[in-house]
């Protein structure tokens, strides 16, 4: 065991630095000295690599406290040289910070779109780009504007191959899954040796309850391209049938593949580490989150997720502070949602009605984006008991246009919580005829078997909610707790 | 030479490619209330741990050693140095693959190296929880051995021949070169270290070079802005970057079966997966997934159409003959004609190759037979090879065993096939060879065989070494240089 003094250790992160941010140095030195043509190009890389290596710098400490003792744990927990490192560590050192910003590149696609605004390649790529912007910051208004420059592109191209693809991943974004269906199989018809088209048809055929066919999509798309996207595909192919080794595997996979580009990295590491807290591993879980952030900061996911563990584990107040910034940064529904649920469950009755009024007021805004959000916004009525009158109706409608087993429990839970168990029942059986072993559906399902007076069954779906992640939900876990009793 | 490292057209691919794979990963996002949401995944699916940027194979120039068979091939292209804190590195989920074909059937698998790599996180890094990948100078020791503390992520690799493992134990890789402070002297401390004898005689070496290629990019995708008159007009832009590298060095007869001829490309592999898959939790399972393949430099880029690229990733170097009318009727020939308005024709008057004289054909391909192309790419043509069975049609790299290696000093590359140098690419591929120039030279045809350099670009940034593993050293992160204009 090494014992080195903080002044040593910290002498040595800045001799290490230094000779990063040295050649930054230099890079700048150069682009002054060069000839005009590369001055501004070359500062503006200058600036942008100071900004990359101060932000990787400061990452690089920050991740000292997370992994100081917990890295000396792995060395002292008795795994051997042979073993592999764990995979948040080798994420985090083998190369993080790659890929730039996208409102960078729809900057720039914009801009040489002026001077060539029929260009149907540059259409697609910015109409994209959106797609990738409204992901980043939750702003509907991204949605209409990826649509107009898809169907641009269109125009001056009827079988772009990609500005098709487009259209059929902004379908999916807006839960408009049987356009979404069309729109891939005309992608596929277009680029039959792309992997990408099986993902969009996949991801609709699940949303239609058409599972079978979806895991051959998402088959034929890992056997094309071994690639984030497809092992993310087969990793929650296995997590719907009840597999989560096999998910937790495939999703690895998937952390591996993205290859050190941040958002990617991110993005997987956050579904590893929700696997990893249903199959019952909060701190395996945590260090996920936590290298997501590493990888970018504020990372709305991330922060859910941490969120949800503080909560389980009695930190209501680190939760709400959490939350209440992340929200501030990206205000996605089920965040806010969340929020007011964590703010009730902290007693501010008042704060919690409000941060509600502000979810469904998003899900309007979504909705006025083209987003369809009736099986979401049909739980969280079921779940506040909100507009009871036409529940039921709602859940039925769209149901039919998202019959999946997640139409089936949204639908199930409405009769539930209106007091029609006996029809209840059965929707909620068939929300688990997978095997996936979500703690939701069995909470459901414990309710229901509860309404209907069947404790013992109740008892044993509850328990199933609350076996591996007790703090599934922080609205209903107590209730699932003591039905589990 | 695969150019996906810079220019327009790259760039453009780039963001299309980066954006579509981006939003294809994941779901639709966001979910609203529902707690089982699987969001979108923001990625880039560029996977430059598996990206061959270029494969090579030559009969070693280094004296006393003419009887061995050199292949190297290069990944991550375009490296920039100074990209710490974690840099570059091999994946532990990519196979690294070279099939090779002694039988002249056109299918190289009849004698394969499989190269696998492992993480291990060690040493100051792991001691200290300071998430930094190397560690040294200032207080704490330089890192001039693998075997330093200061490396903290120490990849080792394994090296197979038909599923053989070749040696006990695993060979290191080298790290990367940090800096002055952190890697002082790196190739006078790390070369020797790096190159393995096995028991077998055959050596290996992986770890960071110098990107041998060389190509005024910026100038070669701004539509052949060229200057071809002038040595020394073009920039080679891809100056000051590094590549990671895998060079296997073996004795001729080992892998020859008595052929004067073999062929050989290099291809990149990950695990396959599907949904249900049987046996349980599979990490990794044997079924792997292309994820790519080089052997002749140029013909993804330059031959294949775009709608084709898919296509041609996904399939075998035997395969190539469905890509057949690419070769016959190149496009860049068209592109040569109209940018510098010299006809072309064929370089080697074959029977039924056309056109022959050169002709001008305006922007017709309708007239093009370009069967000496297909000769010089696809087949075991007499031109290079002596007699014998040509094969099938087949993208790989092919080597005269016959031809005596050239000296280093007096590499030219001008081929063998145009009167000059007999070891320059086609037969084989070495470091040196300005295969842009020949590239062009033999698509252009006899009016273009006079010009001294086609993109102005002569030679790379840094001299070749004479000896294995005949790449230059790796620049480190603060005094490498970019060319400007």
């Amino acid at each position: 065991m090494f014992k080195t003094s903080t002044k040593a250790l910290v002498e040595t992160a800045s001799a290490v630095t230094a000779d990063i941010t040295d050649s930054v140095r230099r890079d700048g030195r150069r682009a002054d000295e060069s000839p005009a043509g590369g001055g501004r190009e070359s500062v503006k890389r200058r600036t942008a690599t100071l900004v990359r290596v101060a932000g990787m710098v400061a990452t690089a400490i920050a991740l000292g406290s997370l992994f100081g003792g917990v890295l000396t744990e792995s060395r002292t927990a008795g795994a051997s040289a042979a073993a592999a490192p764990r995979l948040d560590l080798e994420t985090a050192l083998s190369g993080f910070g790659r890929g730039g910003g996208t409102a960078e590149t729809v900057a720039k696609l914009q801009a040489e779109l002026r001077s060539a605004p029929s260009d149907p390649d540059r259409l697609a790529s910015l109409g994209l780009a959106y797609q990738i912007r409204w992901r980043e910051t939750g702003d509907a208004g991204f949605l209409p504007r990826s649509e107009r420059a898809l169907r641009r592109a269109l125009a001056e191209r009827p079988n772009d191959a990609t500005a098709t693809l487009g259209l059929g991943n902004l379908a999916l974004t807006r839960h408009d899954f049987r356009h979404a269906l069309a729109l891939g199989r005309r992608a596929h018809r277009l680029m039959p040796y792309n992997d990408r088209p099986y993902g969009v048809m996949g991801d609709a055929l699940l949303e239609l309850g058409r599972y079978e066919e979806a895991f051959r999509a998402f088959d034929r798309m890992n056997a094309l391209e071994p690639t984030v996207a497809s092992y993310a595909r087969v990793a929650y192919g296995r997590e719907l049938l009840g597999d989560l080794p096999g998910a937790v595997a495939a999703m690895r996979l998937a952390v591996r593949a993205a290859a050190g580009a941040r958002e990617p990295t991110a993005w997987a590491l956050v579904e590893l580490g929700e696997l990893e807290l249903q199959r019952g591993r909060p701190t395996v879980a945590k260090r996920a989150f936590r290298t997501a952030l590493v990888l970018m900061p504020g990372y709305v996911s991330a922060e859910e997720q941490l969120a949800r563990i503080d909560v389980a584990q009695g930190r209501l107040r680190a939760a709400i502070e959490r939350i209440r910034r992340a929200s501030e940064a990206v205000p996605l529904p089920q965040l806010v949602t969340l929020y007011a649920d964590v703010l009730a469950r902290a007693g501010r009755t008042e704060e919690a009605r409000a941060q509600a009024g502000t979810a469904r007021a998003i899900d309007r805004l979504l909705a006025s984006g083209g987003i369809d959000t009736d099986l979401e916004s049909v739980v969280f009525d079921a779940d506040h008991r909100r507009d009871v009158d036409t529940l039921v109706a709602r859940a039925r409608a769209a149901r039919a246009a998202r019959p999946s087993i997640h139409g089936d429990d949204a639908l199930a839970w409405a009769l539930a919580r209106t007091g029609r168990c006996g029809e209840a029942r059965s929707w909620s059986e068939r929300s688990l005829r997978l095997g996936t072993r979500d703690p939701i559906l069995a909470f459901h399902r414990a309710y229901v078997e509860h309404c209907l007076g069947n404790a013992g069954a109740a008892r044993a779906w509850a328990r199933r909610a609350v076996a591996t992640n007790p703090g599934f939900s922080v609205r209903w876990a107590a209730l699932a707790r003591r039905l589990a009793a | 030479m695969t150019v996906r490292r810079g220019g327009l057209a790259l760039a453009l691919a780039l963001v299309a490619t980066a954006a579509v794979a981006a939003l294809f990963a994941g779901r639709a996002a966001p979910d609203g209330a529902n707690a089982a949401s699987h969001r979108e995944a923001p990625l880039i699916s560029l996977d430059p741990a598996a990206d061959i940027s270029d494969f090579f194979m030559f009969r070693s120039y280094e004296s006393g050693k003419a009887d061995r068979v050199v292949f190297i091939m290069n990944v991550n292209p375009g490296e920039e140095p100074s990209s710490g804190p974690n840099y570059y590195a091999f994946d532990p989920l990519v196979t690294y693959s070279i099939g090779i074909d002694n039988d002249r059937d056109g299918s190289a698998d009849d004698v394969r190296f499989d190269v696998r790599f492992q993480n291990e996180i060690r040493g100051f890094t792991n001691d200290l929880g300071l998430p930094l990948r190397y560690i040294g100078g200032g207080p704490l020791p330089v890192v001039d051995d693998v075997d330093d503390p200061g490396n903290g992520l120490r990849q080792a690799y394994e090296v197979s021949m038909n599923g053989t493992k070749l040696h006990e134990g695993s060979l290191p890789v080298l790290p990367d070169n940090v800096g002055p402070r952190t890697t002082p002297d790196y190739e006078a401390n790390f070369l020797s270290e790096g190159i393995k004898t096995l028991p077998s005689g055959i050596r290996v070496f992986a770890g960071p070079r110098d990107d041998p290629f060389y190509i005024d990019l910026g100038a070669a995708f701004d539509t052949l802005n060229l200057n071809p008159f002038v040595v020394g007009s073009g920039i080679d832009m891809l100056a000051g970057n590094n590549v990671h590298t895998i060079a296997i060095e073996v004795p001729m007869a080992m892998i020859s079966h008595g052929s004067s001829v073999i062929g050989a490309y290099g291809y990149t592999s990950r695990p396959r997966v599907t949904v249900r898959e049987a046996g349980g939790v599979k990490a990794q399972s044997a079924a792997t997934v292309q994820v790519q393949r080089l052997a002749n430099p140029l013909i993804n880029e330059l031959v294949i159409a775009t709608k084709d690229k898919d296509r041609w990733n996904g399939l075998e170097p035997q395969q190539e003959s469905q890509f057949l009318q690419y070769y016959l009727k190149p496009r860049f020939a068209l592109a040569e004609q109209l940018v510098f308005g010299v006809p072309t024709g064929c370089l080697v008057p074959l029977d039924g190759c056309t056109p022959n004289p050169p002709a001008a054909t305006g922007l017709d391909l309708a007239n093009f037979n370009r069967t000496d192309l297909q000769a010089l790419l696809l087949r075991y043509n007499s031109i290079v090879y002596g007699s014998g069975p040509g094969g099938i049609d087949s993208d790989l790299l092919r080597l005269n065993l016959a031809t005596p290696p050239t000296p280093l000093d007096q590499q030219s590359s001008v081929p063998g096939a145009l009167g000059g140098d007999p070891a320059a690419w086609p037969n084989g591929r070495r470091p040196k060879d300005d295969v842009t120039d020949i590239a062009a030279k033999a698509v252009g045809g006899p009016n273009y065989l006079s010009l001294p350099t086609v993109d102005g670009v002569e030679a790379n940034d840094k001299p070749y070494p004479a000896t294995f593993p005949f790449l230059a050293a790796p620049h480190d992160g603060v005094t490498r240089v970019h060319e400007n204009r």
